[in-house]
């Protein structure tokens, strides 16, 4: 976890100001960043944020363009609070590649962005990993992204727990992104998702791939390859067998992706070597 | 280094050899890599492959082999020896001492020309005494031993042993006997005995004694009218000077051992049957004796028991038929008191026949019995596979000598017992 406590101020420093904005009219009571339901009442001012990427055109306040020449949006009481959580997958296949682990780096530097733009927002943000891990209840106390950064810091992949029990506990959050590689439970993370995502709640599946699982360098002769997570695959690799792997597995993504938007969610790829605060920034803007 | 049994180590090369063309022969399946995404790759048949040696294989491997070759050297039994470089030539003298040699200085002569230092030198009469540090001293001080009979083949026994003891100074031996080679030297044993000397012997001949064709003139201590007088070569005397065989019927006195002690004599006890100590209160007739080649069949009386014994040097010069001594030689300083308990008839012309005569002769001989001095043919002793057979026998056909045990085996066996300890922590790692 060297290049993430490194790393981390910097991302925190790219995704600032950075909304994520709910793709929902927030039925939440609490005010926020979202917009809310209730009507009737004037809004009540709370003030200028400056125009970000990715805020609604709409809430620009031209009054305060033509004063100033600033382009702000306007926060009004009556916009909501969106508890959200961050799901990250510390199963032992997100350790890959075993030297370098880049898959578990970029998806706890996600995890961390994607709770410091929602804790930017003024979203309660909690962490959840599968046991042994952690859970931390949404919350916006001042320290929670610190506290996440210090989760993550300690939390080195492995085993296999499943995702699914876990996402089943995490009702109290009306929006869930989930961070693995999904070659765990994949279907029964799925229903579990699926039927959060009936009920309201806000999905999002970032999956999280290695470049070297997307184009395996040949061997010069053939390799024997192994579940990491399941030591009873075993395959053997060479050079006539890649063109194949990678057909096979461009075709389970492509199913991934239809499935888990046809459940309602929003997929998205983050491959290694991608930096992170572009994945956080594609991510809230989906 | 030398190896008691080096089938052992080659048995250890060979295992090291194999486990040397099973590390690099033998297919292994290569070793699994990690790949989360693995159960997308065609589910296709393992090939197994000859793996490349890595680094640690290298340890590995070292390891076993050595396991295997100290194993196989401590089991073949190891003999380092730290003496100084081998000599070419190693000679085994045999000198003979026994009353066949005419002069002991002829004999120490011929020994010391050949002499060099690091030989063996077996002094041989009828035992054989090694000497290898002082040798010169004691062929200086080589005495023959004139009542003494000679046996070669104990003799070429001290050789093979003296040759297997200085093996491993040498790359060759010779064996030569200096001794006149007469027809006593040799027993039904000698052959066989030679036959284990791998090559030819070289022979130093020396002058034998002379072989004196008059019987001895013998003294006779008894009654005038004694029928043994009868059968006696010539008499005289017993005291009279010349005389080396003196005959005593009676009881032993202290002037008799002290003739029979003072030079080459011998002293003949015949007690008659009347003076015999009775066996079992009674005496026993045998129906014949036998002395040397002479046997004579006649109802004689056994007047005693002789036991021969164990030690002292006794020899049997006569036995009853039923294998029993009838006459013993006893070393007495430089002579010999001889028993006999034949008893000799009063009555009845036995006395007057040849044949009891040459019996009589032959108990009267000299110490250790009548010389037998006729020279042997040298043939069948030097070369008895013919000239085919070389003089210089080299070291790998001396037998080694008795195995001990060995230190370097107790080291190597530790040796191997670390190694195979440690062989399965490096085969984890």
């Amino acid at each position: 976890m060297g290049r993430l406590a490194g790393g981390a101020p910097s991302l925190l420093d790219a995704v600032r100001g950075v909304h994520w904005p709910a793709r929902r009219i927030s039925g939440g009571a609490i005010h926020g960043a979202h917009p809310s339901k209730r009507a009737g009442a004037s809004p009540e001012f709370s003030e200028y944020r400056p125009y970000q990427q990715g805020d609604d055109p709409a809430r620009i306040d031209w009054k305060l363009f033509g004063r100033t020449e600033r382009v702000a949006i306007r926060l009004a009481r009556d916009d909501s609070r969106l508890p959200t959580t961050v799901l990250l997958d510390a199963s032992a296949s997100m350790a890959y590649p075993p030297a370098s682990l880049d898959k578990w780096e970029l998806a706890a530097a996600v995890a961390l962005g994607l709770a410091a733009v929602a804790h930017g927002d003024g979203d309660p943000i909690g962490f959840a990993t599968p046991p042994p891990g952690s859970v931390v209840p949404p919350r916006t106390r001042r320290g929670t992204v610190g506290h996440i950064l210090q989760l993550l810091l300690q939390t080195a992949p492995a085993g296999r727990a499943p995702l699914a029990p876990l996402l089943a506990t995490l009702r109290s959050s009306r929006r869930i992104a989930i961070v693995s590689d999904f070659l765990g439970d994949a279907d029964e993370l799925l229903e579990q998702a699926r039927e959060l995502a009936a009920g309201g709640r806000e999905i999002y599946a970032i999956h999280v791939v290695a470049r070297e699982e997307l184009d395996p360098t040949p061997p010069p002769r053939q390799t024997v390859v192994t579940d990491p997570e399941d030591p009873s695959i075993r395959r053997a690799l060479d050079k006539s067998a890649i063109p194949l792997y990678q057909d096979a597995f461009a075709r389970w993504r492509e199913s991934l992706a239809v499935a888990w938007r046809g459940a309602g969610a929003v997929y998205a790829l983050a491959t290694t070597g991608e930096a992170p605060e572009r994945v956080v920034r594609r991510v809230v803007r989906s | 280094m030398t190896f008691l049994a080096p089938a052992f180590l080659l048995a250890g090369l060979l295992a090291a050899g194999i486990v040397l063309a099973l590390h690099f022969i033998v297919p292994h399946e290569p070793r699994p890599a990690p790949l989360p995404t693995a159960r997308f790759a065609p589910d296709q048949p393992v090939r197994a492959q000859t793996r490349a040696l890595r680094p640690r294989d290298l340890g590995l491997l070292a390891m076993r082999v050595g396991l295997l070759l100290a194993v196989g050297a401590a089991l073949a039994g190891p003999q380092v020896s730290l003496r100084r470089p081998r000599r070419t030539l190693a000679r085994i003298l045999l000198v003979d001492r026994s009353r066949a040699v005419a002069q002991a200085g002829e004999a120490a002569d011929s020994a010391r020309a050949r002499y060099a230092a690091g030989d063996a030198v077996v002094l041989f009469d009828s035992g054989a005494t090694t000497v290898r540090d002082q040798a010169l001293d004691s062929l200086a001080a080589l005495a023959a031993r004139p009542s003494v009979p000679g046996r070669l083949s104990a003799a070429l026994i001290a050789a093979l042993q003296a040759a297997s003891r200085l093996r491993e100074t040498a790359d060759s031996f010779e064996l030569t006997i200096i001794s006149p080679l007469v027809t006593e030297e040799l027993d039904e044993a000698t052959d066989s005995v030679r036959a284990l000397w791998p090559g030819a012997v070289r022979l130093v001949r020396i002058a034998a004694t002379e072989e004196s064709p008059a019987p001895p003139a013998v003294g006779f201590d008894g009654r005038s009218d004694d029928p043994l007088r009868i059968a006696l070569p010539p008499q005289s005397v017993a005291g009279a000077p010349g005389v080396w065989v003196r005959i005593v019927r009676g009881a032993l006195d202290r002037e008799d051992s002290a003739w029979a002690r003072a030079a080459a004599r011998v002293l003949v006890h015949w007690p008659p049957p009347a003076a015999a100590e009775p066996r079992d209160s009674s005496q026993e007739i045998i129906g014949a004796v036998i002395a040397g080649d002479v046997v004579v069949v006649a109802p004689l009386m056994r007047t005693t028991i002789l036991a021969a014994g164990a030690g002292g040097g006794a020899r049997v010069v006569a036995r009853w038929v039923d294998g029993e001594p009838a006459a013993i030689d006893k070393p007495w300083g430089a002579g010999c008191i001889r028993t006999v308990a034949v008893g000799v008839p009063e009555r009845g012309d036995l006395v007057l026949e040849p044949r009891f005569a040459r019996f009589v002769a032959a108990l009267v001989g000299p110490c250790g019995g009548r010389p037998a001095l006729r020279p042997v043919e040298p043939a069948r002793l030097v070369a008895p596979a013919g000239a085919a057979s070389p003089r210089r026998v080299a070291r790998r056909l001396i037998a080694s000598p008795e195995p001990t045990t060995s230190p370097w085996a107790t080291g190597l066996l530790l040796v191997a017992l670390a190694l195979a300890a440690a062989e399965p922590l490096v085969r984890r790692r």
